[in-house]
């Protein structure tokens, strides 16, 4: 019977693996089926598995070199241990570097010790750890402690050295499993039928809770998505997060879940029961199932790659299954990978079938923007879909890439080491670094990439997002993070536009979504809350259209900058549509021209389409093709659309065209305050007031005082009762201060008030208000700024809306009386 | 006389005038059982060599047997044990059904899904001509 299997972490790019067995039988290979599974947008997957029965004698460990098929007996075990479990030192806490005596692995056996033994088979060291059987170890993910669970209910933490560090807990029953926490400061334990996470703070109160109605025998905490996989003697998995609530639970298997395992990850996780073997969603369901005749799997153990899984099953075999039939879709392109070293690409419009062969596995794929991306254990190559013959090639030096993330003009690879931005020329164009970035546990909705900015939510501080321009490597702007006043789970970068208008999307653990701008000059960064409840989303490839699944509704937003532009066209431009008919729970995987791809619950990809117009009016203000955008709106009339665009125009500062769409949308008086623009003969003053009618008062005080305009600047303020700051502007330009004392006067007699304000009380004694003088001056400045000789009128309005009677370059001020 | 007195001393003469100790029809008697002995005992021999055949084939017969008992015990487990396969193998092939079952809903619901898209688009095709 084989009990237990790990794959090495810490050998570099080598596929061996060991396994103990304590019963002998001959040693032959086989090959059993192929199993189905798929996958995301990316329908993946086939898995195929390869049988080895493993000939050992009692009380040995094997070690295989999956890729020749060598067999080398590492250690011969004296006759009384009997093996129990096995743990590889983890790779990531070497450092990648080569520190010698770290290549070694943890055994533990039934005699209650657990031995370290080197990667030669020597054993360092026999530890006495419990009463009875030793039933797990696992060491942390930073290599710094090593946990043992045992029949004797305790849980202990070691010391890499083995020195006992401390004893967690004392149960009445055995614990079975045990599993660290993403940060390696917690561990969870069974207890019976209870799943407990306990601190390793002392007096940290542990969480504890009922998780199956048989006792649990395995359980599994994966760092990257956070989740907790446990399977029981009830039959049933279960997935959890880490308060407790029950994300998924399986229907009842015919024989207990014997070992349970999430991929590095944690896109996906294996159940071995008896004669069954299963291949599930992070989500729950189910890619595949595989009846395999090996008795109980007993432990599951991934490659570090993801693609290959080893089981240790009780008639002594050890069984090795390949990740298969991962279909990736994009656009008419359609790649599957059918063999662990050939992707077929199928291009659906011509039925053509490109057959691409690998010298290694294949590892990662990743299909958009029109470039195949594929990532073996040793080599990255490129395809653009115009072309499958000839793919740019470049060495990987590390094996195991965990992501590829694309953007139009390049795309994003993590591996263990590091992050990395390459052009589709297969140059390295930056590696985005930041103090304490943890490669390793980046999964897809922590990072993201547009063609400028890449964006790494910090592991450390999840409330902090860093921004980096792609181009270079470095911190955006001040270097400064984004920091997110809740923790951030998702981040996501839209893909189109100007790099000055980059926005961040951000859902934060309350699923509230927030847009941010990426790039800031000198203001603050404005953060605006679009939506709550939000499950998932997803930002346009070719427009800046977001879409995003909240609260049993399907909701895109046509134009989110709008936002930004004037808030009370945002729920104009929002499009919404009642979700029932993607069931519960589902996810936006995909949203690519006006066709959006979501995933049900329970696995089915269901996509559904957005009217086409609002990409076609995005593209005609991208090209700023003003008159063709009014054109299309006035075809399709839809209100949606006219407030797109009157937002849009806002934004570009096209005020004939805002007039003619605010006009359309009924905001009267948003055409009239453009009107008034219009007739501004100063293009700063007009700026200014565009950036007054976005709502943005400080940016259009900025405008006016960057121009020299001070006395609009300050009349600003006084038409925002912002007096404090008026008077400030004119005493320190000296001008205007009996202006602006006149109007304050004014305000307070028409209110029955007195001056109360120290500084104006102050100004005052010395100031005589005289209307007629201080309308004398006003003309004077309006007569100044019609002479300015950067003056450029407004230009010629192509009609629509009637023209109210401008008086040329008459303040449109609406003076209080 | 002479034949009396002899007699008496416990000889006679037998037809051949040879000198016997028994009377000559005791003799003859004894003779005679002596005939008849043997006859019998060649029988004898005879019936034992027939029954040790006899007993051979018996007990060949009696080993066919047991070997046919052996054999009718082991093919009735068998048929037991492959009821009870089939069994495992049913529940075995049931489970993969039900796993294709689940993908056959997965991908209906897909196909669906994209006739309706399909049907959405034709429509909206069909209102874009008629529009212009």
């Amino acid at each position: 019977m084989l009990r237990c299997i790990d794959y090495p972490s810490c050998f570099h790019r080598s596929l061996c693996e060991i396994n103990t067995s304590d019963d002998g039988e001959e040693l032959t290979k086989l090959k059993l089926t192929a199993w189905s599974m798929d996958r995301n947008v990316e329908t993946f997957t086939f898995m195929q598995l390869c049988l080895c029965l493993q000939g050992a004698d009692d009380h040995t460990i094997l070690k295989w070199n999956l890729v020749n098929n060598e067999t080398t007996s590492l250690v011969k075990l004296p006759d009384d241990v009997f093996p129990t479990d096995m743990h590889w030192f983890p790779k990531a806490a070497t450092g990648g570097g080569k520190k010698t005596g770290s290549d070694l692995f943890c055994l533990t056996s039934t005699d209650g010790k657990f031995h370290l033994i080197g990667k030669t088979g020597r054993v360092e060291k026999s530890v006495e750890a419990h009463k009875g059987a030793v039933l797990s170890g696992r060491w942390s993910y930073d290599g710094s402690a090593l946990l043992t669970a045992g029949e004797d209910g305790q849980v202990k933490v070691w010391s890499r050295s083995g020195m006992l560090r401390s004893t967690l807990t004392q149960n009445s029953t055995s614990v079975y499993g045990v599993a660290w926490g993403p940060d390696s400061d917690q561990v969870l334990f069974t207890n019976g039928r209870q799943l407990v996470i306990k601190s390793l703070q002392a007096n940290a109160k542990p969480t504890m809770w009922k998780g199956h109605e048989g006792v649990i025998l395995q359980v599994d905490w994966n760092p990257v998505n956070n989740l907790i996989l446990s399977g029981g003697e009830d039959c049933r998995y279960k997935v959890w997060d880490t308060y407790s609530r029950l994300m998924y639970s399986s229907s009842a298997h015919d024989y207990p879940i014997t070992s349970v395992a999430w991929t590095p990850d944690g896109e996906l996780f294996a159940i071995g029961s008896f004669n069954t073997l299963r291949l599930c969603d992070k989500t729950g369901w189910s890619y595949a199932l595989e009846k395999p005749n090996t008795g109980s799997v007993f432990k599951l153990s991934w490659s570090s790659d993801g693609t290959q899984v080893a089981g240790a099953c009780g008639n002594g075999q050890v069984l090795i299954g390949h990740i298969l039939e991962r279909r990736l879709e994009w656009s008419n392109f359609e790649a599957t990978v059918t063999e662990s070293k050939k992707i077929v690409v199928r291009n659906v419009l011509n039925e053509t079938y490109d057959k691409l062969d690998f010298r290694d596995r294949v590892i990662k794929a990743s299909l958009a923007f029109s470039h195949l991306v594929v990532a073996t254990s040793s080599q990255c190559y490129i395809y653009s879909t115009k072309n499958f013959n000839t793919p740019m090639i470049f060495d990987l030096k590390e094996g195991n890439v965990s992501l590829i993330k694309q953007a139009e003009k390049h795309f994003l690879l993590v591996d263990v080491a590091g992050v990395y931005v390459y052009t589709y020329d297969g140059r390295l164009v930056c590696s985005p670094k930041y103090p304490g970035l943890r490669a390793d546990i980046l999964n897809s909705q922590t990072v993201c990439i547009s063609n400028d900015t890449v964006a790494i939510r910090d592991k450390a501080d999840e409330k902090v997002v860093y921004v980096f321009d792609a181009l270079s490597g470095k911190p955006l702007g001040d270097g400064k993070p984004i920091t997110h006043k809740l923790e951030v789970m998702e981040v996501a970068l839209d893909h189109c536009g100007p790099a000055a208008e980059r926005r961040l999307a951000i859902i934060d653990k309350n699923r509230d979504l927030y847009l941010t701008s990426v790039r800031v000059f000198g203001t603050d960064r404005k953060t605006v809350k679009l939506g709550t409840m939000i499950m998932s989303l997803a930002w346009n490839d070719a427009t800046n259209m977001l879409a995003a699944l909240a609260d049993g509704k399907f909701t895109v937003w046509y134009y989110p900058s709008a936002v930004y532009v004037d808030k009370d066209l945002l729920p104009k431009t929002v499009f919404e549509k009642e979700a029932s008919e993607f069931g519960k729970n589902p996810q936006l995987l995909q949203f690519v021209g006006n066709h959006v791809v979501i995933r049900r619950a329970e696995g089915s990809l269901v996509s559904t389409s957005i009217s086409p117009y609002p990409a076609i009016l995005h593209s005609y203000v991208q090209s700023g093709r003003w008159d063709d955008a009014v054109r299309l709106c006035r075809f399709v009339k839809d209100e949606m659309l006219w407030a797109c665009l009157a937002s849009m125009s806002a934004y570009a500062k096209e005020l004939n065209t805002a007039e003619i769409a605010y006009a359309a949308i009924q905001e009267a008086d948003k055409v009239q305050f453009i009107l008034n623009i219009k007739d501004i003969p100063v293009k700063d003053a007009r700026n200014a007031e565009m950036a007054l009618l976005c709502g943005n008062p400080q940016d259009a005080e900025a405008i006016l005082l960057q121009a020299g305009l001070t006395f609009r600047a300050i009349l600003l303020n006084v038409q925002l009762y912002n007096w404090d700051r008026a008077l400030e502007l004119a005493v320190k330009h000296k001008t205007h201060v009996d202006t602006v004392l006149g109007y304050r006067q004014r305000y307070m007699e028409q209110y029955g008030k007195k001056e109360s304000n120290k500084r104006f009380l102050q100004y005052k004694e010395g100031i005589e208000i005289d209307w007629e003088k201080i309308e004398a001056k006003i003309e004077m400045e309006y007569q100044k700024e019609r002479e300015r000789p950067e003056r450029t009128p407004a230009p010629a309005s192509s009609g629509g809306a009637p023209r109210s009677g401008g008086t040329g370059g008459a303040p449109k001020y609406p003076v209080r009386t | 006389m002479a034949d009396e007195a002899l007699s008496r001393a416990g000889l006679h003469f037998d037809e051949l005038n040879k000198i016997r100790v028994l009377e000559p029809e005791v003799q003859s008697q004894t003779s005679e059982l002596k005939e008849e002995c043997k006859d019998f005992v060649d029988k004898i021999g005879d019936f034992q060599k027939i029954v040790g055949t006899f007993i051979e084939v018996v007990d060949n017969v009696s080993k066919e047997v047991e070997k046919e008992k052996m054999k009718a015990i082991g093919s009735r487990n068998l048929l037991k044990s492959i009821a009870k396969q089939r069994e495992a193998q049913q529940q075995q092939l049931q489970a993969l059904i039900a796993e294709r079952k689940m993908q056959l809903e997965r991908l209906r619901i897909q196909y669906e899904n994209l006739q309706k898209e399909e049907s959405e688009q034709n429509e909206f095709i069909e209102q874009f001509i008629l529009q212009k």
